[in-house]
């Protein structure tokens, strides 16, 4: 008979009975809180136990399991003393989880996490290799503050495809890292509307001593992070091998292998300067195929910044 | 017929308390629950293997005496058991808030019953549920399928081979990093004979690990000072040392972005002037024009001329160089 969750149930229960072993009389509820099940289903693996053991399977080689007033009982189970070691997807994600929130500007770097990290890396072997960086932001502290207080702020925010600088009020309600970056998930009065805010781009916080309620302002406005519509513009280009990079570092609608070897790939361009960074670097080595006027902006935009050489 | 998750605990038990290898006659005639007939006992134990391997059982398959072609299977306890790790509440509360707090996502560690992290948790003795405290998200960190084999060479200190960008690799992995949204593997190619970082979402192939303790990590190697993430220092030309301005509204970013030993003057208005050493002039320019109207090439006269040319010859000029990333 295979049972689809055999797997799984016997994981649960070489990770329960040492604890149980551990500790003599845990009650069978708090067992199940413990380790995130159900009573009935705690209940259902612990009946099979009394069933299990070593050859000849007569009472005395059989675990011992009883149940008395709901609390647990194991005896004659020595060699299930230990739970099973961490696989290494566990012993990882573990770890990567704990450096992580180590990692968060003015986590405490002699806290319990610190040294709970530092017994896990010691048991796990490898010493101190793993680290992770999450960056840091000048405005991040004072945003996650107001985050944390439910406080009003008002900032000055950099607004990279449109390359200005604009002063709005926000009510942050989470600031987190996401894709290398710093985000702060807020309410812009500016905007009336959700946004996402990259902190790195974050120019000035000012408090206004406001507060607002965490729980009236809307869901995060979490997902993706971009979402192209059909109106937006769309630029396609002709890229030279050399820049075929450009596909994996921007997001593309489609590309395709020409048969000169060039790629024809077309991109969500919404955003001027956006649009500018990325026609300026690319330089000779993209062809614009459409629209026209695109070409005219990016001869616009060099004769522009050569300006500053004149 | 007896349920098959008794079938697999006494199969645990049984190669967990024997002292020698048991031939697969020997467990299916110690381990109730098999089929008589010897094809149906074979394939049923071959599958409870591959179940107790899936759930992380080390399985030793090992010759029966020295120098015998007979083999037979046994469980190591030294491998099978978590060591003790005498964490205390606080640290197992630690535990608990990061793995609630920091998302792996769409990987391994990514599931419905909460992720590796959590299982993770359980076997570190799990956490009394009416008290378990949770942090709102903090961070979300790609999980990428290569991760925990590279994560397992490293603690083991296995050689791996893989594929990246279309060759194959070898590398002792010192080190694993998470830096500017990615993860790298860190450590000693012994192809190039150097110091690399590896993109682990890059990796074309299964990691193959070669013998655990086939290397040594150099004492102090700190894989977040062996990873350089300025690309105009990636590069053979011979370096020069750039200044560039840059105005007052990309100033702080860019101070934060090189560091503020890279400030080589501040100016009245709020603008700085930064020193960038130069090996790679593609990667250079690149990073200058990112800035668009905010930066300018002071010198060397060089690469200020590079960058007329360059503009020169999009704005409509003569054509220059090739581009770059």
């Amino acid at each position: 008979m295979t049972r689809p969750d055999a797997a799984l149930r016997l994981r649960r229960l070489l990770t329960i009975i040492p604890w149980i072993v551990d500790h003599q009389g845990s009650r069978l509820d708090d067992l199940a809180a413990r380790f995130g099940l159900k009573v009935a289903d705690l209940e259902r693996d612990l009946e099979l136990v009394p069933f299990c053991g070593l050859p000849p399977y007569t009472p005395d080689r059989l675990i011992d399991c009883e149940i008395v007033d709901g609390r647990v009982f194991l005896r004659f189970a020595e060699y299930f003393g230990r739970p099973l070691r961490l696989t290494p997807a566990e012993g990882f994600s573990l770890l990567a989880a704990g450096q992580a929130l180590l990692a968060v500007p003015g986590a405490d770097e002699n806290g319990s996490l610190a040294s709970a990290l530092g017994k896990l890396a010691g048991v796990l072997g490898g010493g101190d290799g793993m680290a992770v960086e999450l960056g840091a932001a000048r405005y991040l502290d004072p945003l996650r503050a107001a985050a944390a207080a439910s406080e009003c702020v008002e900032i000055d925010y950099y607004t990279f495809g449109r390359d200005e600088v604009t002063t709005r009020r926000i009510d942050p309600r989470a600031v987190f890292a996401a894709a290398g970056q710093w985000y702060v998930d807020a309410y812009c009065h500016r905007a009336a509307d959700d946004r996402l805010f990259r902190v790195d781009r974050v120019r000035g916080v000012r408090p206004t001593g406001e507060h607002f309620d965490p729980a009236t302002t809307g869901g995060a406005a979490g997902g993706g992070l971009f979402h192209p519509r059909p109106s937006d513009r769309r630029v396609t280009l002709l890229l030279n091998a050399d820049v075929g990079w450009v596909t994996e570092s921007y997001p593309t609608e489609s590309v395709e292998e020409m048969p000169d070897g060039r790629l024809k790939v077309v991109l969500v361009a919404n955003e001027r300067a956006w649009l500018e960074r990325l026609l300026l670097r690319l330089g000779p080595s993209a062809e614009i195929t459409e629209p026209a006027e695109v070409r005219a902006e990016a001869e616009e935009a060099a004769r522009r910044l050569l300006v500053h050489y004149g | 017929m007896a349920d098959r998750l008794e079938r697999l605990t006494n199969l645990v038990a049984v190669l967990l308390e024997t002292r020698r290898p048991l031939t697969l006659e020997e467990i299916v005639e110690r381990v109730p629950g098999y089929p008589a007939e010897r094809e149906s006992y074979r394939r049923q134990f071959e599958r409870d293997k591959s179940t107790l391997r899936e759930i992380g059982v080390p399985i030793a398959l090992e010759a029966l005496y020295a120098f015998d072609q007979e083999t037979g299977y046994r469980i190591h306890r030294e491998d099978y058991e978590l060591p003790a790790l005498d964490l205390t509440e606080d640290e197992r509360v630690a535990l608990h808030l990061a793995v609630t707090a920091v998302r792996l996502e769409g990987g391994a560690g990514e599931s419905a019953d909460g992720g590796a992290g959590r299982e993770a948790l359980l076997k570190l003795g799990g956490f009394e549920g009416s008290a378990a405290p949770t942090l709102d998200s903090v961070a979300a960190l790609p999980d990428v399928p290569a991760l925990p084999a590279l994560f397992d060479a490293y603690r083991r200190r296995a050689r791996v081979t893989f594929t990246y960008r279309g060759g194959t690799r070898r590398l002792d992995p010192y080190g694993i990093l998470f830096r500017n949204g990615h993860w790298y593997a860190v450590g000693f190619d012994a192809d190039r004979e150097a110091i690399r970082a590896f993109r682990a979402d890059r990796i074309e192939s299964g990691i193959e690990p070669g013998p655990a303790r086939a290397f040594e990590r150099p004492e102090g190697f700190d894989p977040a000072s062996a990873l350089r993430d300025e690309p105009w220092r990636f590069g053979d030309e011979a370096p020069v040392e750039a200044l560039v301005l840059v105005s007052p509204t990309q100033a702080g970013w860019v101070e934060a972005d090189l560091g503020s030993k890279a400030v080589a003057e501040r100016r009245d208005d709020g603008s700085v002037v930064v020193r960038m050493a130069v090996t790679n002039r593609d990667a250079f320019r690149s990073f200058v024009l990112g800035l668009l109207d905010h930066a300018e090439v002071l010198g060397p006269p060089e690469l200020r001329a590079d960058m007329v040319a360059w503009l020169t010859a999009l704005a409509g000029g003569s054509p220059s160089g090739k581009a770059s990333g």
